[in-house]
């Protein structure tokens, strides 16, 4: 009985396990590919290390000022996190704890929710237009500001303080707290495992965005990577010493970002979180 | 003493200002969403409706024409065959989306499998990745004459497989892209879901005498129904909206062999300067995701926004 279960353990990790490589190996390729020359690159027969280690790759993209686009990809992600948290908490939470206070607030959330389910791809052409009306043609904040109000961060938010009981707030109540000290004394700090998973939700977002940076950011130096690893293939050729060495850089602060906070995303509902 | 009418007439009024109080807290609070919401999301959602009634270039001619748009959209074969084909895009792609995550979760909340945090982060990764990387990583891997592919197919005696220039593998190269790239993510949904189902109910259909796999057939997957719409939902919308991903791996062709939807509307909007007959296909590709968004909303209870 036992020998047969540990059989069939044996078989189903086998299974997982080898499923878990093949969805690594890509990454794996893409990585190990990147510190090849182009000698070996593009030369049978492959080899799976490098032959010969070489970082030129590396170097031919900071040459041509991929740190550049970096730190315009840093700055976009972090300040574009940073509003998206603050106004998230503040709307998802008005919409927790005044749902039975004030009657449309089922009907404003449904509002926000037609955010998830007509999605900005069908409205970019439109978007644009308001964006280069209002001066930011070029801009960081034309590629921040459209896309910090997310449905899921407030949703998500909601969801967490739908389950604080009223007794709480109520109590700050009648201790005189104002409504906005309750909410940044008492609910907010709560509030941090949701906190975190929007952070690393909205980090990757914006560090990944591609279709807004690439209508809106038009001079070079406002790249972000991704825009710049895209310019790395034109309608001839595919640069892909360059987008090898890019991709790998591109994919390091995610990965650090997700494996230092990692353990704060595992057991969250998950569910709502897609955008 | 005050007598009853007085006091309950302080407690309106204390009530009354705590309501405003109420009020004001409330909208202050939603205020900065609101707002940005309505002007990069609401404003461009009408302004898309207005400007498909216009020949507009983008920048001065801008003329009413009616629905004469919508006429040219429905006798333009680019526009029909562009949703054609992400129409088919997502039903070929949506069962690979369910299956392959509800089989590895499956896998990984069996309490015989091993290793399971590993495997588990190996298989999330390339959800970290953005789009056009997903791309160009399986590009890489597949591309003609430098992909490992083809190399490792040429090594086993067969030909190298066209996958750039003939549109059956293009499309197939995409599909193999986007379900990497959402596995993962899909994956610790089902887990969750898995992970929610009672021990008893297993329980209950062992001392009935079903086995593992009839009683994950027979009571598992009804049970975590609401999951797998949930799943198809998302599926269904990043699919339809499949766009940076093409760009990484085919950029559309061979010819327009994988243009889907989204990508027509921004070459039609932008390359070729037609924004009111681009606003025009964007209304009908919003029609279509309004229709999902209404059969979502009748299939759970109003978006279960009662919480």
């Amino acid at each position: 009985m036992t020998k047969q279960k540990n059989d069939w353990g044996f078989f189903l990790t086998t299974i997982s396990l080898f499923s878990g490589i093949l969805f690594f190996f890509p990454i794996l390729w893409l990585v190990l590919s990147s510190f090849k020359g182009s000698g070996e690159l593009f030369a049978y027969p492959l080899n799976f290390l490098p032959q010969e280690f070489t970082l030129e790759n590396y170097q031919r993209v900071i040459n041509n000022g991929f740190f550049q686009y970096v730190y315009n990809s840093f700055v976009i992600a972090i300040v574009g996190t940073v509003i998206t948290v603050v106004i998230n908490s503040m709307c998802g939470y008005a919409l927790a704890v005044y749902r039975k206070k004030i009657g449309y607030t089922g009907f404003v959330s449904g509002i926000f929710l037609l955010g998830m389910l007509i999605p900005s791809e069908t409205l970019v052409i439109s978007q644009f237009s308001v964006i280069s009306f209002l001066g930011m043609y070029n801009s960081i904040w034309g590629v921040i500001l459209p896309v910090v109000t997310t449905t899921t961060g407030i949703f998500m938010y909601r969801q967490f303080f739908i389950g604080v009981p009223d007794s709480f707030i109520e109590a700050a109540r009648m201790d005189g707290a104002s409504e906005a000290k309750i909410f940044l004394k008492i609910m907010l700090p709560l509030a941090k495992p949701t906190t975190i998973t929007l952070i690393i939700f909205s980090f990757m977002w914006r560090w990944n965005d591609f279709i807004l940076p690439l209508l809106v950011l038009s001079t070079q130096n406002q790249y972000t990577i991704q825009i710049a690893i895209r310019n790395y293939i034109s309608a001839w050729t595919t640069d892909w010493s360059s987008i090898l060495a890019g991709s790998v850089i591109s994919m390091i602060p995610i990965t650090v970002l997700f494996i230092v906070l990692q353990k704060y995303i595992v057991g969250t509902n998950l569910a709502s979180g897609n955008k | 003493m005050l007598s009853m009418y007085e006091k309950t007439k302080i407690n309106v009024r204390k009530k009354k200002s705590r309501d405003t109080r109420y009020y004001v807290s409330f909208w202050l609070f939603i205020l900065p969403c609101a707002a940005l919401f309505v002007l990069f999301f609401v404003v461009p959602l009408f302004l898309n409706i207005i400007n498909s009634f216009f020949n507009y270039d983008g920048f001065r001619t801008r003329e009413f024409i009616g629905f004469s748009n919508y006429v040219q959209l429905f006798s333009d074969r680019d526009f029909y065959n562009a949703l054609y084909r992400t129409l088919m895009y997502t039903v070929v792609s949506l069962p690979f989306k369910i299956f392959i995550p509800l089989g590895l979760a499956a896998l990984l909340v069996s309490k015989t499998t091993k290793l399971k945090t590993i495997t588990r982060s190996l298989i999330y990764l390339p959800v970290l990745l953005s789009s056009l990387v997903v791309g160009l990583t399986i590009n890489w891997m597949f591309s003609e004459q430098y992909g490992l592919v083809n190399y490792l197919l040429q090594q086993m005696g067969m030909n190298g497989i066209n996958w750039a220039t003939e549109p059956f593998f293009a499309r197939l190269l995409v599909i193999i892209a986007s379900t990497w790239a959402s596995t993962g993510f899909y994956m610790l949904i089902y887990i969750g879901a898995l992970n929610g189902v009672s021990e008893d109910v297993y329980e209950a259909a062992q001392i009935d005498g079903a086995n593992t796999f009839k009683s994950f057939f027979k009571i598992t997957i009804p049970l975590i129904k609401p999951t797998t719409f949930l799943v198809s939902l998302l599926s269904i919308i990043s699919l339809l909206k499949e766009y940076a991903l093409v760009q990484g791996i085919t950029r559309g062709g061979p010819g327009t062999a994988t243009t889907y939807v989204v990508q027509y509307i921004l070459t039609t909007g932008f390359d070729q300067s037609k924004h009111g007959y681009a606003s025009a296909a964007s209304v009908v590709v919003m029609l279509i995701f309004a229709m999902i968004a209404l059969i979502q909303y009748k299939f759970t209870n109003g978006g279960e926004l009662n919480d």
